[in-house]
């Protein structure tokens, strides 16, 4: 009887001793990862701010104006003309098979020459 | 006594009373000392037992869980995170408080960027010069005399700037003086400058809506940091703006106008009205230009209100398209005498009469149908009352006669747009209605969603308008806005203008109002140039022929392809041209 008690004494003992211990070491993890998720968030909340700022930075620099200037400089790009948007159906290509290819090709060369004569109009 | 005598004489029993104390016997337990007697003291032993099992095993699982979390590797932080629900993820916020406007497409518009106010406790500042001038020298903008003379209030709050910018700030934090103090503010910017003035609007010195759509919406964009998005398209008002500048330029306007709508939804593409102002700068501009014309200018649209009157006359079913109408000479209604400024036409039909604007047809088709139809017709499509839910501050409600004011001669002069005054959002939204299958859509600045409108004309006379208007450009008043391709149809209107309760006749109010494409319209668009001048290029008129409908040409030639409409061109005209330019 005595030994059972004994022995219950150092399981208690034993089980206090760990569960102190690794309470003990448990807090100061989660004290560790609590600074660490601070800093975390405070850079989360800086770059949220920061974000912010080069938005509206990104939209000054988008500006249509701006845009269209350096598309001319760079790309040499001008505005779409109506000619250059027009209806698949209105496409002079003909995919049927009994035509053959150089009469497409014909068809896709006058396509050409009609936008060329349209701006030239213009 | 008699209670005692009872108790005395009682029995031991299998229980304790309360306050009795437990005797436990020493002796070992055997199957042959075992009597019934000692059952109780058994089971509480028992129960203990079972408890404190139950309390170990409990104990010994916290342990070994403890020990695996904290010795090995129990828990991985990532997957921990990941397995948050929604509730629990923290949520971060934008520092900024009032929220972004956007585009349709997603372009930021309107934003506020966190800056901060410097401002003083004078009370301590024990050389108020030599604060001032150390200011003076990172604040050039600010006279020294005028700091100097917040700093010597001897107050203990003083704003002495605002919205300081980070190298300024870092500067002032330099100077260390602790009198001096930051306080976090934001500032509205308005990246795109003059382009949306009218519509945004703007807000005070602590980022309150006081116009536009800042400030009716004030309350949703101070509660939500979400952003709101409007159904402008910066592309497309960057284009109009533009070309509207250009013409007034050219024709040496005071003002001009103009509104681009989804004629299927009443969703405000684009609205401009020039002059205008660029927000970001707190410098005061003229009131022309701070008036946005657009909404709540308020005119006679002379002929383009022949459109509502051809339409009502073909609702009523008294006038077809196929009547003629002797316009050959003058009509008196009453004491007015009804005449055509292009001199007589003859016989016309009523794509004639708008394709060649005549006040004469206009007062015979409306004689048809009569003043009380017009009247319920013009305020079915809300020509009487102002656009209460159209998201700006800045409407105006039209100036509509009474019953009792609307005789004869109202009912011929508002039947070619004299009489009655209304704004170009009115006349739009309406013009619309005519041409998109006949439902009228509120008009909106939201980009929410397609409204449910109200029909105000039957599918055939839609059909038959967008024929007769398409006649206007094709060969009448309009046709300097014929954009091969597209098919647009449209009606001109030119008004003296209004001045003072008179009218004067050397300046006039121009107007065009079109759709594209003819045949399933997209987009209705409205110009309104204020008081164009003659010019040579105009062989001296100043009809809207000469100058709105120019401009409109130049809008809808560069904004049909950004709004990805589909040029139409007739084959064999393509064919016709590819063959002369071969010819060459």
């Amino acid at each position: 009887m005595d030994s059972i008690k004994t022995a219950m004494v150092v399981l208690w003992f034993t089980l206090t001793l760990v569960v102190a211990l690794s309470s003990s070491v448990l807090k100061n993890r989660v004290q560790v990862l609590e600074r660490r998720l601070a800093t975390i968030n405070s850079n989360i909340q800086k770059d949220i701010a920061d974000i912010h700022v080069l938005k509206a930075e990104w939209s000054h620099f988008n500006t249509p104006d701006r845009l269209r200037k350096l598309a001319y400089e760079q790309l040499s790009l001008e505005n779409a003309k109506p000619e250059q948007i027009i209806n698949y159906s209105a496409l002079q290509f003909n995919y049927e098979n009994d035509r053959n290819t150089s009469a497409i090709r014909k068809d896709n060369k006058n396509l050409t020459t009609l936008v060329k004569a349209e701006v030239k109009k213009k | 006594m008699g209670f005692n005598v009872s108790f005395s004489k009682r029995k031991q029993e299998n229980y304790y009373h309360p306050g009795q104390e437990i005797k436990i016997s020493r002796r070992p337990v055997s199957s042959k000392s075992y009597t019934t007697e000692n059952d109780n003291v058994l089971t509480c032993r028992q129960r203990i037992f079972f408890a404190m099992c139950c309390f170990a095993t409990i104990y010994l699982a916290l342990c070994i869980r403890v020990s695996y979390v904290c010795l090995g590797n129990g828990i991985n932080i990532d997957t921990a995170i990941s397995e948050q629900n929604d509730e629990n993820v923290i949520r971060f916020k934008n520092p900024v408080k009032r929220a972004d406007i956007l585009d349709r497409n997603g372009e930021i518009i309107a934003t506020s960027l966190p800056t901060v106010n410097l401002h003083a406790n004078a009370k301590k500042i024990k050389n108020p010069q030599d604060v001032a001038e150390k200011l003076n020298y990172i604040f050039p903008d600010e006279t020294y005399e005028h700091l100097l003379s917040l700093l010597e209030r001897k107050s203990t709050f003083v704003y002495l700037k605002r919205n300081l910018s980070p190298s300024q700030q870092a500067q002032v934090n330099a100077l260390g003086i602790p009198e001096l103090e930051f306080e976090n503010c934001e500032k509205r910017i308005y990246p795109h400058k003059n382009l949306f003035a009218h519509i945004l609007g703007n807000t005070d010195i602590d980022n309150e809506g006081i116009s536009g759509i800042e400030k009716y919406m004030n309350e949703r964009l101070t509660t939500s940091t979400k952003p709101l998005t409007l159904s402008v398209d910066l592309g497309v008002q960057n284009t109009i703006r533009d070309e509207l500048v250009a013409g007034v330029k050219q024709f040496n306007a005071e003002g001009a106008a103009a509104i681009l709508m989804d004629v299927r939804t009443g969703h405000v593409v684009a609205l401009s009205s020039v002059p205008d102002y660029d927000p970001n700068e707190n410098i005061k501009v003229g009131e022309r230009a701070m008036f946005n014309f657009a909404t709540k200018g308020i005119y006679e649209a002379g002929s383009v209100f022949k459109v509502f009157n051809t339409a009502l006359s073909l609702e009523s079913g008294k006038v077809k398209v196929t009547d003629r109408f002797d316009t050959s000479h003058a009509i008196y209604v009453g004491r007015l005498r009804v005449t055509d400024p292009h001199g007589s036409h003859g016989q016309l039909t009523p794509a004639d009469i708008l394709a060649e604007s005549s006040n004469i047809g206009s007062t015979l088709e409306v004689m048809q149908v009569g003043k009380k139809y017009q009247r319920e017709f013009l305020q079915n499509i809300n020509m009487d009352k102002a656009l209460d839910e159209f998201e700006l501050p800045e409407i105006a409600k039209p100036q509509f006669l009474s019953e009792k004011r609307w005789g004869d001669v109202s009912m011929a002069t508002i039947s070619y747009g004299y009489g009655i005054s209304s704004t170009p959002l009115h006349i739009i939204t309406a013009f619309s209605a005519m041409v998109n299958g006949g439902m009228y859509h509120q008009p909106t600045l939201l980009n929410d969603g397609k409204h449910k409108g109200k029909r105000v004309v039957s599918q055939k006379t839609s059909d038959s308008m967008r024929e007769l208007l398409r006649a206007v450009v094709s060969r009448g008043t309009g046709k300097r806005a014929n954009v091969e391709g597209y098919q647009v149809i449209g009606k001109t209107g030119t008004a003296d203008k209004l001045e003072n309760g008179r009218y004067n006749h050397k300046k006039s109010m121009a107007t065009f109002i079109s759709a594209f494409p003819e045949s399933n319209p997209q987009y209705a668009l409205i110009v309104v140039m204020d008081d164009p001048k003659a010019s040579k290029e105009t062989y001296g008129f100043t009809t809207a022929g000469w100058n709105a409908v120019p401009v409109s040409k130049n809008i809808i030639t560069a904004i049909a392809p950004q709004l990805n409409i589909k040029a139409d061109f007739d084959l064999e005209k393509q064919k016709s041209i590819v063959d002369a330019a071969y010819k060459k």
